[in-house]
Formats: C-alpha cells, structure tokens, sequence
C-alpha cells in the first residue's frame, strides 16, 4: 500500500502548477471555512456571554411558574439557609437575589412599558455587568442603596422619554393587591449593553425600594448565579436542584431561559453548514476535473500497469491516494493561515462599528472576536476528505475499468 | 513439452461496421524454452496473436493454452493474475512508470506480487545488475537511455522468473547496435534461466537470431521454420 501512496504523491507532482491550482482552491475552501466559523462562533460565543452577562446569568432560582409569566404571585423566600446552600455549591462564583415584574415608566413626554428589576447593588455588581455598562460621567452613576428613590435606565429609553440624569419619572404598577400605584424616582444614571432589546425594556431600582412598591415584603422574584465557567452549568444545576429545590422553586439554566438564543445558534451553525457544502461543492468539481485530465493523460501508462498484472482495486486506491494528497496538503494550509488570521483576530477583533446598530439587534457587540474550536479543525479535516473522496470516486472508478488492451493503442 | 498451444485461433474486429480478420484459423505450440519470432508485415495479426496469448484480448473462436491453463474460459480478474505471476511482458515503447526509479519500476512486479520489501528490492537489484544497469538503480526514466530504458523493461519483465516473456517489436524503437546488444542479454537470459522468450516483430536483425521464425500474412501462419 506504500508504494500507492507513494505513486499517488509522486504522480501530483508531475503537474505541479496544476496541482498547485487544486491545493490552493481546497486550501482557500478551508480557510473561508475557518474564518466563517471562527467570525460565527465568536459572535455566538459573545450574543450568549452578552445575554449571560446583563440579563440571564448562568443559573436563575424562580418560583415555579415564573419563567413562563412573570406574575407577582410567583414569589419566593429565600431564607439564610437556602443562600447558605447556594453559597456552598462548588463552582458558583456569585449571586444576587432580584424582584422582576412588568411596569409603565412615564415623563412628561411620553411612557413606555418596562420591566423593572429591583437589585441588590453591592451583589449585582459581581453577577451581571449593568455595573459596567452605566455611564459613571456627568453625574451618571448605578443605584447607590437597597432602598433609594433611584432609577437606572438606558440611554435610549433616555432618549424617547426626554430625560436626563436627574431628572424624575413615574413608575406604575399593579401591587399584591391587584392596586395601581405610582411612584416618582430620579433617574440615577443611564446604561447601554450591547442587547438592544434589552436597553428598550429594562430599568433599574434598589431591591428593597421595589419590594415595599409592590407590598411583596422580604420575597423575591429570582436568585441569578454566576458561575466560574459556563462548562459547569449543567453540574451545578443538579446540584443546585438536589440542594435547594423543595418542589415549589425552578431551577433554570441559561440554556432553558433563553430557548431562542439556542434556536439562534443552531440556525447560525446549520447556515455555516450549508456555506461549507457550496464552497466545496465547487472544491469537487475542481478535484474531479483535475483528476480526469490526470488519467486521461496516464490513459495509456494505466493500462501498462493493468497489463503486467495491476488489479482494478490497486489503480482505484492509487487515484484516492492522489486526491487524498491533494485534500491532505490543502487542509493543513488552509488550516495554518486560517488558524494563524483567527489568532491574529481573536486579539485585535473584528471592527464593525459602522454596521453598530445591525449588531445590538443580535446582541453580540459591534467588535466581533474570533473562536477557533477544536471541533472546527476536526470538521474541516472530515469534510475535506469526504469531498475529495467523493471527487475521486468517478476519476478512480473510471481509470480502474480502464482496458489494458486499448490504453496500450492509446498514446 | 509445449508452453502455449493454440488450436483453430479466429480473431474478428469490427471497425466502424466492418469485419476485419486479423487472426483467420492459427494452430501452433511453443515449446518451453523456445526463443521464437513472429514476423510479418504490418496487419499481419502478430501483435493480435500475442495479445490474445497474453490475455490481453479475448480470441473469437479457437483455443489458447498457456501452461495447463486454458485462457477462453478465464475472467478478467483472472487473466490479470496470470499476467502477473506466469507472464512477463516486454513493449515496444519500454513503458515504465515514469515516476518510479529503475529499482521501483522492477520492484513493481515483486510488490504486487506480494514479496517483502527486503527480499524484492534484492531481487530487482540483482536483475538490474545482471542486465548492465548497476550504475542506473536509482534513475527515474527520464534520466535514462531508450537502451537503458528497455534494458529496465527486461528487468521488470523477468525479476518474477515468469514462464513466458512477450516481448511486441522490443527492438522498433532502438537504434541497431543498442537493439543487438539488448538480443543478447534476452539470448543469455533464454538459455540461463530457460525463459521462453516470443518476440513480435519486423526486424531482420531479430528474425535472424531467433531459434524459430513464424511468419504471418494475412492472419495465417505462411511459414515456421526452426533453427535449432
């Protein structure tokens, strides 16, 4: 089998420049495919940190029920012993307890329905980045207390209200006792993420400020956990359920909160998927091609070999063996550079400021850095070597039928 | 005791509607051993003969018997496997694979033949010095002589010690001296090793030195005359 590998190998050589051709298209193909999926996967990897980040966290503890109707009946307690246990659970890295409920935000301009999120502020900071994203200039700054007359919106619901730092809006709500109520607050400060959707929705005030709004006492809407990598979420999750869950509460991952984001991630990875099979499907075409010319210029040296005695099985794996150098030298270049661009990326980012807005729609940021998988180098290799064989079959099978007899009158 | 035996051989080619019949009614033995030509002008059937004898072809009617083995019932598969272990065979225009070396190229036999790597690399070395190319092993075809070339051919042709060795016009494309020097070493390797050697071909020098000259006219045999 040596040998064939070795003719195989020989025998591209013996049209360099036209081999050359063909590497470089597999080798091209490779690196799109590398670049795209590096580019997908990056932008994935940060619409789902992004979503983790200001909104989700990795786990969030809820009153059964919650997460399909935010209702301010679906409260909980969380007693010391339960944030004792969440306290406890390898692998967390912080909570923070939350009251959630919908809302109306009113100013002199003009209202907007909101959901408004009472928090902790001292916990919030090292559970989602909200912190991070307020402005801190020009008297900007996050909720200062648990229970101040304080509000932190984004800049853009700013905007449509006509508001500034300082300035005063009513926030409305439906009480436990099924009661309008309205309440002033200053706008403390203003926020912007990289989630659109979610600078038009959210606002922010302390925790105990929204619980004595809503006449809720102590209980609250939702524990969200962070954990030291989004890996364990699934293991911390079980413990978590094991640990805590007396049959009233859901546990939830970011995964079940979030079931469009997922959906959005396969729909991305099934697109890449269907990129991959056009750009290669012109990759068969060009291997095909090439080989067909390669014996049809050895018609006559094939049939030498099948006349002193060369089986069909020997030319048809000799013909594999040149495609599959061809693939083989193809793959491991178009891997080096695109590897190599991905590493240069992954550091300096993908600039696209100018399509910034675009990018708030998919929450992902507008400076996209790239993430090269192992899996996608495992892909890469798979598909390359399934399209070069399927490119060599109809090559190998014709110059393994090839008749001694009239190869050898073909010159 | 015969090597090959053909009875009654017809061979009809249809070429774009028309019958041609290069091999009409042959009946001949070769004996083990025998350093035999086929001679005739050209369309004389001696390339057909030695195809179908080869196995190269298939006849229209008739038997050929190489050995014990009757080739008109063989498969394809079959007639490849006999080629390789019971027939060598030399081509007018040396047809060596042009990206092995001299050493590969006589090595090709052996490797499909299934013999280790150690003992098939000793094997072609040892032919190719018999055959005068010592100095040549490790030169691809390219970088040798039409003579050297050939004198390769032979190599290949007999490093498997087949039965039988077809050689079809070896030395058309060689000049004389190179053509006579290269009937020698076939000679000596006819009488050393007992290697039934039939030959193909147009050329006097070669008719002149075979133990046995069978002319062709017409797809019939016109004369076969033994020297020896």
């Amino acid at each position: 089998m040596m040998t064939f590998i070795k003719l195989g190998w020989r025998n591209i050589w013996r049209h360099r420049r036209r081999s050359l051709v063909v590497i470089s298209s597999i080798g091209i193909g490779v690196f799109a495919m590398m670049f795209s999926a590096g580019f997908m996967n990056g932008m994935n990897m940060q619409m789902v940190e992004n979503t983790i980040s200001t909104s989700l966290g990795h786990i969030a503890v809820h009153s059964k029920g919650f997460q399909e109707n935010m209702k301010l009946e679906f409260n909980f307690n969380a007693d010391r012993n339960m944030l004792g246990k969440i306290d406890r659970t390898p692998r967390v890295k912080a909570w923070a307890p939350r009251v959630k409920m919908q809302a109306m935000v009113r100013s002199s301009e003009s209202s907007r329905g909101v959901m408004i999120v009472g928090i902790d502020p001292g916990r919030e900071k090292n559970v989602s980045k909200i912190y991070d994203y307020t402005r801190k200039e020009d008297g900007s700054h996050f909720i200062t207390g648990r229970n101040t007359d304080e509000i932190l919106i984004s800049r853009e619901m700013a905007e449509k209200l006509d508001l500034l730092v300082g300035d005063r809006l009513v926030v409305m709500l439906q009480d436990k006792h099924n009661e309008i109520i309205g309440t002033g607050l200053r706008v403390c400060g203003l926020y912007e993420t990289p989630v659109n959707s979610y600078d038009r929705f959210v606002v922010f005030t302390g925790i105990e400020k929204l619980q004595s709004m809503n006449g809720m006492g102590a209980n609250i809407s939702e524990i969200s956990v962070l954990l030291n990598d989004k890996k364990d979420v699934d293991a911390v999750k079980s413990s978590l359920v094991a640990g805590i869950d007396e049959g009233s509460l859901e546990i939830l991952s970011w995964k079940d909160m979030a079931p469009g984001l997922v959906r959005s991630i396969r729909l991305f990875d099934t697109m890449m998927f269907i990129f991959f099979a056009i750009i290669f499907m012109t990759v068969v075409f060009s291997i095909a091609n090439t080989l067909i010319m390669a014996i049809m210029e050895r018609f006559h040296e094939i049939g030498v070999m099948k006349s002193i005695g060369t089986g069909p099985m020997r030319i048809f794996f000799m013909i594999i063996f040149e495609a599959f150098n061809l693939g083989l030298i193809g793959v491991v270049a178009g891997i080096v550079v695109g590897m190599a661009l991905n590493f240069v990326l992954s550091y300096t980012g993908i600039d696209l400021s100018l399509y910034q807005e675009s990018m708030r729609v998919w929450g992902t940021g507008s400076v996209i850095y790239p993430i090269i998988r192992f899996i996608d180098i495992v892909n890469a290799v798979i598909i390359v070597f399934f399209t070069t064989f399927i490119a060599a079959l109809y090559p190998a099978v014709k110059a393994a039928r090839i008749k001694p007899l009239e190869a050898l009158h073909f010159i | 005791m015969s090597i090959i035996a053909i009875k009654a051989l017809v061979k009809d080619y249809d070429v774009n509607g028309i019958a041609v019949n290069a091999v009409r009614g042959i009946d001949m033995t070769i004996d083990k051993g025998e350093f035999t030509a086929i001679a005739g002008p050209s369309g004389s059937g001696k390339t057909t003969l030695l195809n179908i004898v080869g196995g190269l072809d298939y006849p229209t009617s008739g038997s050929v018997v190489v050995g014990d083995r009757d080739l008109s019932g063989m498969s394809s598969s079959e007639l490849s496997d006999m080629r390789l272990n019971n027939i060598g065979f030399i081509f007018q225009a040396y047809n060596l694979i042009p990206v092995l070396s001299a050493l590969e190229n006589v090595e090709y036999i052996l490797l499909l033949q299934g013999v280790s790597k150690k003992e098939r690399q000793d094997r072609a070395r040892e032919i190719l010095i018999e055959v005068g190319l010592e100095k040549e092993i490790s030169r691809l075809p390219k970088d040798m002589s039409g003579g050297q070339q050939q004198r390769v051919a032979v190599a290949r042709a007999i490093v498997s010690e087949p039965e039988i060795i077809l050689a079809d016009e070896p030395t058309a494309n060689l000049d004389q001296k190179t053509g006579a020097n290269l009937l020698d070493l076939m000679h000596e390797l006819n009488r050393k090793k007992n290697i039934t050697f039939l030959f193909s071909t147009h050329d006097s020098m070669v008719m002149e030195r075979a133990e046995r000259l069978i002319q062709l006219s017409d797809g019939m045999i016109a004369s076969d005359e033994k020297r020896r």
